[in-house]
């Protein structure tokens, strides 16, 4: 068992429904093959650096868990298949640093300082 | 006498002044390295203020003869920028 962190750009024209609904889907996946969700993260609608299949923006979703091959097998069939979802990119650790969020809003900073 | 002392204070102070040619140079020509110093901000492809900054304006990779970073940690960023710019966030 290894760690990884994934991250996947769902397109920008989804509603919020699905949008949470495409979360809970890969949560379940992970833990139903070997792995074991650590933390998920929703940097939520970013702009793009440049255009990708002629949208401006998407939805990020970001995970960190602990799995194996197999579970990184299953959301690679998964992903590959999925309409609705552009880019993803998985990472290999050997610790996951889970108390760092880079894409925190800066409301929500402020309130936890309150 | 105080005046005199501060006007001295301040030509040791700059070692620019020194304008001799046969005296040594005590300035540095060559910046250490910013990303391997103590409390280093971590290079990461999440970190995307660190990145940019490593970027030109065509979003080229700086060479480290110019910004100065260690061959190791040029390593690094070079990977780094390549995975945040999979995922378009530079």
């Amino acid at each position: 068992m290894s760690f990884y962190e994934h991250t996947f750009v769902a397109k920008q024209d989804l509603s919020t429904i699905e949008v949470d609904d495409l979360e809970t889907k890969y949560n379940d996946l992970i833990n139903s093959t070997d792995g074991k969700v650590v933390k998920i993260e929703k940097w939520g609608l970013l702009s793009f650096a440049k255009k990708i299949n002629n949208y401006n923006r998407g939805f990020y979703i970001h995970y960190k868990f602990e799995g194996n091959s197999k579970t990184i097998g299953e959301i690679k069939k998964k992903t590959n298949l999925d309409n609705s979802i552009i880019r993803h990119l998985t990472i290999k650790y050997k610790k996951l640093d889970t108390e760092k969020e880079y894409f925190k809003k800066e409301d929500q900073v402020n309130e936890k300082k309150k | 006498m105080k005046r005199r002392n501060n006007k001295k204070n301040k030509r040791s102070a700059n070692p620019l002044n020194k304008l001799s040619l046969f005296q040594k140079n005590d300035n540095k020509f060559f910046k250490s390295c910013p990303l391997s110093v103590k409390d280093a901000p971590i290079i990461d492809y999440k970190n995307i203020k660190l990145l940019k900054r490593y970027l030109s304006d065509t979003d080229k990779i700086l060479p480290s003869r110019i910004t100065s970073i260690s061959q190791n940690k040029q390593r690094k960023l070079t990977k780094e920028i390549k995975k945040a710019k999979i995922l378009a966030l530079i």
